[in-house]
């Protein structure tokens, strides 16, 4: 039982080792918040060897949501799906000049007045693990099973947020994140993963900036 | 049958559940992979081409699968089966694309509705890459299709009241490639990503079939003037 609570409390402390940097460029910060209309945030997934993880966007729109009650966040599936097929990894704008040219199709047009959309934001960027090292070894016998040993990773996240404000097409500010970490994994019969949160850091860190510009309340 | 094999062992209980399970694990992963395609397509944000259009999904396009055969150790068959969500995103976009189409399915219905022509898709090529032969962590999809557009009598098996591809000579083909992609990272298992890849894939090839339509030699000229430009 006491070992046991060591391990909780070991874990909960160790889980924290992240660092992280966060940079900012913005203009035109709306300052008595953004107001009526919605927002919509979108991962780029043009790269080849990537793909902005889908999960990543969605902890960025629930922290902006639960941030200010008073901002509207259209989940980035139901926006790509009801824009079909202009925001597909073939067709995404890669410029806010690129959208003029499809505010050209009216039924592109109408469905984006809809929306109401006040600013369309895409995150660049992923998480993935770096260095790992050490070994474990796991064995089954007749009277049970374990491992014994010790394991370790990196993980590194790097994030990029364009803001674009769609009512006077421009582009408004660059954020980005980049978060790194080390994950540990002591196995003493049962192994326990210490896991370092870098991607929820860098998901707070960029929501918070999010939040600083976009709402009043903050 | 492992079961049985390990009760004429003289192992413990919990032993041969084990081994039980290292066999069976074993076995899984030497096996064909087989991934029917399943997804939900949304319909186009489009403004309709003004021609009435008929479609046929030819008995091949309806059953497309993708085989390939492990030939070395450590590799696993793949069987991909498309042809269900071909049908079923097919469905969904052209009728959005078209101001008018109906689904060609026996002789009668050429005879019955008037369309300006039948388009015909085909897929002539199905790749695949998984992070086991490519070492980069994305499972890949790429397709090829031939596409067509027929006059509607071309199609016309008069003598024995059905439809032929066989002599038809369309006034419109071209190519069109799509490609989907899924990071390791985002799934839970190979056939799981293979799926989300084709129907990445099939998404992929909606948006370039949207976005190239006007751009392929005599589309233009045949929309402005459906009934003479064949």
């Amino acid at each position: 039982m006491r070992v046991t609570a060591l391990l909780v409390v070991a874990t909960t402390l160790l889980g924290g080792c992240v660092t992280a940097n966060v940079d900012e460029m913005t203009f035109d910060a709306p300052v008595a918040g953004m107001g009526e209309g919605s927002i919509v945030i979108l991962g780029r997934r043009h790269a080849p060897d990537y793909d902005t993880e889908p999960d990543f966007i969605d902890c960025i729109g629930g922290h902006v949501s639960r941030g200010d009650a008073g901002i509207s966040v259209i989940p980035e599936r139901q926006f790509i799906d009801s824009l079909y097929p202009w925001f597909e990894p073939r067709t995404a704008p890669l410029s806010i000049e690129s959208v003029d040219r499809l505010m050209t199709v009216p039924s592109v047009a109408n469905k984006l007045g809809e929306l109401d959309l006040q600013y369309m934001i895409w995150i660049d960027g992923r998480t993935e693990d770096t260095n790992s090292s050490g070994s474990m070894t796991c064995g089954v016998g007749p009277t049970g099973a374990g491992c014994f040993g010790f394991g370790t990773w990196g993980t590194e996240s790097e994030y990029e947020a364009t803001i674009w404000n769609f009512g006077e097409g421009s582009e408004v500010g660059r954020m980005s994140a980049q978060t790194s970490g080390q994950s540990y994994m002591p196995a003493v019969v049962v192994p326990i993963p210490i896991i370092a949160p870098v991607q929820d850091t860098a998901c707070e860190s960029l929501g918070n900036q999010l939040l600083q510009y976009l709402s009043a309340e903050s | 049958m492992v079961e049985r094999l390990l009760d004429s062992t003289t192992l413990g209980r919990r032993a041969k559940s084990a081994l039980a399970l290292t066999c069976l694990l074993a076995l899984a992963a030497c096996s064909a992979r087989e991934v029917v395609v399943e997804g939900s397509f949304p319909t186009p944000v489009v403004d309709p081409v003004p021609v009435s259009v008929g479609v046929l999904f030819t008995k091949e396009f309806r059953e497309h699968e993708l085989v390939d055969d492990a030939t070395g150790r450590g590799e696993a068959s793949w069987r991909v089966s498309t042809g269900v969500a071909q049908v079923d995103f097919w469905s969904t976009l052209l009728p959005a694309f078209f101001q008018n189409v109906v689904f060609i399915e026996s002789y009668e219905d050429l005879n019955t509705y008037d369309v300006d022509a039948v388009l015909i898709p085909e897929v002539t090529d199905v790749q695949y890459a998984i992070p086991l032969y490519t070492n980069v962590k994305v499972y890949e999809i790429w397709m090829r299709y031939q596409l067509s557009l027929v006059e509607p009598d071309q199609l016309k098996d008069d003598e024995n009241q059905a439809i032929t591809t066989e002599n038809a000579q369309p006034f419109v083909q071209w190519p069109l490639t799509a490609y989907g992609k899924t990071p390791t990272a985002f799934l839970q298992s190979d056939t799981d990503a293979v799926n989300q890849a084709a129907v990445m894939a099939l998404r992929d090839a909606g948006a370039n079939f949207i976005t190239s339509f006007g751009r392929v030699p005599g589309v233009l000229e045949w929309v402005a003037n459906p009934e003479e430009a064949q």
